[in-house]
């Protein structure tokens, strides 16, 4: 069942992407550059930043209603290289869509010149996994050939933190306040975007989950593989966010990494239907969730029942589904291992 | 005078065939050479999806087909196509015309010539399928082109004319092309139907010049905005709508010089206006009603006339003010309703009163409201409000139901 | 009643009515404590039958870590809630304050809350004989050297402390709020008077612990008045807004262009917005021992590393926001380490200096950086360790 990067990153079967393997040869240039409204040490920002560096500049991207459409275009001015446009909500997937197929008709009319341009559209968790849930679907229905990345910081955090739901089991938010009757109000877990759309769209080739800066360059991979494996294809990043998550800026990048090896984000691929973790805790030691929990203000409230919890459904997820973090199918079905 | 239709030029004609009102939009649209549309079944438009589609199966037009998710999807699709550079079409009726409302608004903010076929239909609830014109007038703040066709040549023509008129560089606006659900949109007449090379004479290529989306134009699209900024857009905006009006008179001007359809006042039909003593307005097909009922009275000797408009937004106001405040009195058939609005009356019926309110002369004016959820106007309706029409200025309530079934139980009992 | 009327009539009077409070804060982990202040002021203003009133400004939201934001209290003995209303908030923000209070005395270097905005001196909106109230331990001339000259004297308040980093769902009470208190009710009795506060301090806290906090801070304030010849000329522009007719329609704005060169400067950034006034630290890079690991520019999310002929990476402190990431991935240790904004008076290239004199470089980096190391704790509302270097990581000579 799982297979190691090193050897995907040959990237053959996807059409020679020219993989990073080594961070001293990542492109030095920025498609996506300094001067934006982004709070310090924002991982989302990193999102930005290394898709379009793994995209580069022939690339046209829409950027739905979110943290990362306000702050990156504060108040005409712009932070962006490539060209950008603003989508509604719920309008990732459509928007994809719509230059896709504009710019494929305009060159198979010969009204513009022929050549790969990449289309990418950005939704964070609110729009892309709630709202806009059924435009992304319908966008890899399609036989275009475009990218939706779901960057996931955990809430709306553009409107102050509200809850979605991808926002973790217990955790504060101003939907989901701590208070003397109800010590946990965010009763929901995280809703699975990624396996769902994998498993319900025949024509998307690639889905993949990833967080910007760990594993080193497997995110920046990850999107050269959706962008030359062709048709519509989609990305889920796990992004820690000190503004809502509340933690010192300085530390996004740990939690990043403690959120993968607790086993809380499984970071894997699927091409063509086929399942490969691109960091393995099937076959490593998962640290306990409460070191990652215990670093976030927004788990302050937390009582030993609630970590306990926690980790029990994180356990249950790695060792009872049958494939772990992806289908919470239990009982005697067999993977190919 | 309103024009007869005259072919001088045949060379312009590809061919003359039996066609609904949204098969003569599908065939603008085919003819404008589409980049891309978007379809999403509800009724009454949706034949003109039905029939773009049965062109790209048979090769009769190149054009990138998507099956939407619905209406916003539908929308959004249209606007990002159009933001790259191609040329957008999409079309609805009713709740689902309110449904891509958020993407319809961007799309006018956006400024991005996309135009859209509104079958009008009755909005839920209940559900219904007839005409009602409040679906499209429900973007009639926000910075769209909306034109009224009332017959299915004219679907054709305005649709040709509402591409070069939303996509002139002075305008880049996105234009909604309204016709009665039902009555237009299913009823099927002969349509002449432009060849190409004419088409292309009248329509030039779709430009968005510095402001198309591509990596050889590298710009960001509708950043963000505070109060800082957003007055002053909102104020372009506003410069726009004021000069569509100039480019819609050239536009029709060439267009008759191309296909000698003269529609010599762009903005609205007159029909026995200049001596006319009681003009009625309306918008759609109740003009056919209205136009015979005109002849009939005319018969008799009553001096009456009427006014077929056309563009709802740009409102014609000057225009309109010069013709109605020549006559005695004015009536207005409003298909929409506009509950607990000025004195209770209708659209149309508010916005050509406050027209009207710069006017030297102020003829009495009365409101009919008629033929909601499709109910038919007769030519004796027309008639019957004609009559009432002649009396304005005795009228006690100026808002008329036409057509109402009034039972003695319903008289003022709720509520009381 | 009647002199309510008779100062509504005329704006003139009525302005001397006014009296407008400010407060500038980091957004986000000092948004909590912020709005305590101005709640605080209101209420204490209404125990004494003024009338005021609070409010933020709108624009900072959404707030991003860091960011300047600005909280206003609006305070007036004869107007009503209506005409002080009219008279002291019409806009979004405000022109000028009587007191303009800071909470972090980094930011006396500038703000900069959104783009257009420029980089504007924190004592923009002081008024003659005005305050401008800094929560700081430093002395009166290390923020005086950094504040815009003014035709006018006003005067330059310190309340000593750290700047407070409450944070968000865990909350820090450290008392800055009812400090803040004492020191308004020292340096404008006119807003709040002592006795009032201290009653209100009393019973909305109910802490002796409070009221304690609240004495010291009115005892411990410090006041120095600044001479018009004081301060520097301020070296940014205030941008101009074109009107609508001077920009193109479509809400369209040119990409920041496609070029990039290796060395200091050599990316093209967003030209209208800079971000640098959201540093309280700065990264401090000890060129001669690191490894060129590239660890800090591929976890900069600000892209503030310039990648240099040498392998090393220049900082662009225009843009850097002080996150300090960079300094968390090091993998070597002091080779980059997070030290107070206000030790530097400019954005040059440290690599350029470096390159000119390594030595010279490394010893003043040093000076900068002093012998405590600050550790932030992963929720911020937990404060941060303070650990003493005891030996230094020596100068590398760079390998021939």
């Amino acid at each position: 069942m799982t297979t190691e990067v090193t050897e995907i990153e040959k990237g053959k079967e996807f059409g020679d992407p020219k993989l990073y393997n080594n961070v001293h040869k990542i492109d030095l240039q920025e498609y996506y550059s300094s001067g934006h409204r982004t709070c310090q040490g924002c991982e989302s920002a990193l999102v930005m930043r290394d898709f379009i560096k793994a995209s580069g500049p022939r690339t046209v991207v829409t950027g739905a209603t979110g943290c990362m459409y306000v702050a990156n275009t504060s108040y005409m001015t712009t932070p962006w290289v490539v060209p950008w446009m603003h989508t509604q909500l719920g309008g990732g997937g459509a928007s994809a869509i719509g230059m896709a197929a504009g710019l494929r008709a305009l060159m198979r009319k010969g009204k513009i010149a022929k050549e790969k341009i990449n289309v990418i559209n950005f939704s964070g968790d609110l729009g892309g996994g709630d709202m806009g849930l059924g435009g992304i679907s319908n966008a890899l229905q399609t036989d275009y050939d475009l990218l939706v990345i779901m960057y996931d910081n955990e809430s709306a955090a553009n409107t102050d933190i509200q809850a979605t739901n991808l926002t973790p089991y217990g955790a504060q938010t101003t939907f989901t306040p701590t208070g003397s009757k109800e010590r946990i109000m965010q009763k929901r877990w995280k809703k699975n975007v990624a396996p769902m759309l994998a498993i319900g769209h025949p024509n998307c080739k690639y889905v993949a989950t990833a967080c910007a800066t760990f594993p080193p360059m497997d995110y920046m991979n990850k999107v050269k593989k959706a962008l030359s494996i062709g048709g519509p294809t989609f990305i889920h990043t796990l992004d820690p966010c000190p503004k809502g998550w509340d933690y010192h800026p300085r530390y996004s990048g740990d939690l990043g990494q403690l959120a993968i090896n607790t086993g809380i984000w499984p970071v894997y691929e699927i091409v063509r239907g086929e399942v490969r973790y691109t960091y393995d805790m099937t076959s490593k030691k998962r640290t306990p969730v409460r070191e990652y929990l215990e670093k976030q203000g927004r788990f302050s409230h937390f009582k030993d029942e609630d970590y306990q919890f926690f980790q029990e459904t994180v356990d249950e997820m790695w060792e009872e589904w049958e494939i772990p973090g992806i289908a919470p199918v239990k009982g005697t079905l067999k993977v190919r291992k | 005078m309103a024009t007869e239709t005259v072919l001088k030029d045949k060379s312009v004609w590809e061919s003359e065939e039996l066609l609904t009102g949204t098969d003569a939009v599908a065939q603008a649209v085919r003819l404008a050479d589409v980049d891309v549309f978007a379809a999403y079944p509800i009724r009454p438009y949706t034949g003109v999806m039905d029939r773009l589609a049965k062109f790209i199966a048979d090769g009769k037009f190149d054009s990138e087909y998507i099956i939407a998710d619905g209406e916003h999807s539908q929308f959004e699709i249209a606007k990002h196509a159009s933001s790259v550079g191609a040329r957008a079409f999409a079309g609805s009726s009713g709740t689902g015309w309110l449904f891509a409302t958020e993407a319809l608004a961007a799309t006018a903010t956006d400024r991005l010539p996309v135009l859209a076929l509104v079958g009008n239909r009755a909005l839920d609830d209940p559900g219904a399928f007839g005409v009602e014109h409040n679906d499209a007038m429900l973007v009639r703040d926000l910075g769209w082109l909306i034109v009224w066709a009332s017959t299915a040549q004219e679907a054709l023509d305005t649709t040709l004319i509402g591409y070069r008129v939303a996509e002139d560089p002075k305008v880049r606006m996105p234009c909604a092309v309204a016709m009665d659900g039902g009555y237009l949109t299913h009823s099927q007449h002969m349509v002449k139907v432009p060849t190409k090379e004419a088409v292309n004479r009248f329509l030039p290529p779709y430009d968005l010049g510095s402001r198309r989306m591509h990596p050889d134009n590298p710009i960001s699209i509708a950043p963000q905005v505070n109060e800082d900024w957003g007055m002053e857009i909102r104020r372009q905006n506003w410069e726009a709508a004021k000069r569509a009006v100039g480019v819609i008179r050239k536009a029709y001007q060439e267009f008759e010089e191309i296909f000698h359809i003269g529609y010599d006042n762009p903005f609205f039909e007159e029909f026995m206006t200049e001596d006319a003593e009681t003009i009625m307005v309306g918008m759609g097909t109740v003009t056919s009603a209205a136009k015979t009922a005109v002849k009939q009275m005319r018969k008799k000797g009553d001096k009456v006339g009427y006014v077929k408009l056309r563009w709802f937004r740009p409102f014609p106001s000057e225009d309109l003010r010069n013709v109605l405040s020549k006559a005695a009195n004015v009536g207005v058939i409003d298909r929409d309703f506009a509950h607990g609005g000025p004195d209770d009356a209708g659209v149309l019926f508010n916005d050509i009163r406050a027209a009207m309110y710069r006017s030297k002369t102020k003829p009495p004016m009365i409101d009919f409201i008629a033929g909601l959820a499709g109910r038919e106007i007769s030519i004796e309706d027309v008639v019957e409000m004609y009559h009432k029409t002649e009396k304005a200025e005795d009228q006690e309530n100026i808002v008329n139901w036409v057509r109402v079934r009034e039972g003695k139980a319903s008289k003022g009992k709720i509520g009381e | 009643m009647a002199t309510i009327l008779k100062t509504a009539e005329n704006s003139e009077v009525s302005e001397q009515a006014v009296r407008r409070f400010e407060v500038n804060y980091r957004g986000i982990f000092q948004k909590t404590l912020a709005y305590r202040i101005t709640k605080d002021l209101v209420y204490v203003a209404h125990s004494e039958g003024k009338t005021a009133f609070s409010n933020g400004r709108y624009s900072d939201d959404p707030q991003r870590n860091g960011v300047p934001c600005a909280n206003f209290a609006f305070f007036s003995n004869e107007l009503s809630e209506e005409e002080l209303e009219a008279f002291a908030s019409a806009k979004m923000d405000i022109d000028r304050a009587d007191i303009v209070s800071v909470l972090d005395d980094t930011m006396v270097k500038g703000l900069e809350p959104w783009g257009h905005y420029g980089i504007r001196p924190i004592n923009e909106k002081v008024i003659p004989g005005g305050t401008l109230l800094v929560v700081s331990k430093r002395n009166p001339e290390d923020l005086i050297r950094f504040l815009e000259r003014k035709p006018f004297s006003y005067r330059l308040a310190i309340l000593p402390g750290d700047a407070s980093f409450a944070g968000l769902w865990y909350y820090r009470d450290d008392n800055t709020d009812v400090r803040m208190l004492g020191a308004i009710a020292k340096v404008a009795p006119e807003l709040i008077n002592f006795e009032k506060t201290r009653e209100y301090v009393r019973k909305t806290y109910k802490t002796d612990e409070k009221i304690r906090a609240f004495q010291e801070a009115y005892d411990s304030v410090s006041f120095t008045e600044v001479t018009p010849n004081q301060g520097i000329e301020w070296p940014y522009p205030k941008p101009v807004l074109p009107a609508w007719n001077e920009f193109e329609e479509g809400i369209v704005v040119k990409a920041v262009p496609n070029e990039f060169k290796m060395g200091p400067r050599g990316l093209a950034r967003n030209p209208n917005y800079k971000r640098g006034t959201s540093k309280t630290q700065r990264p401090v890079v000890r060129f001669d021992i690191c490894t060129k690991c590239t660890l800090c520019w591929y976890d900069c999310p600000d892209e503030c590393f310039d990648p240099t002929p040498d392998g090393l990476y220049d900082v662009n402190y225009e843009y850097c926001t002080g996150c300090g990431r960079c300094a968390e991935v090091c993998p070597v240790n002091d080779c980059i380490v997070m030290v107070d904004e206000l030790n530097f008076s400019d954005n040059n290239s440290p690599w350029e200096s470096y390159k000119k004199d390594p030595l010279a470089y490394t010893k003043m980096a040093e000076e900068k950086k002093g012998k405590g190391r600050m550790m932030p704790s992963f929720v911020t509302g937990k404060g941060e360790k303070t650990t003493e270097i005891t030996k230094e990581v020596p100068f590398k000579e760079a390998k021939k």
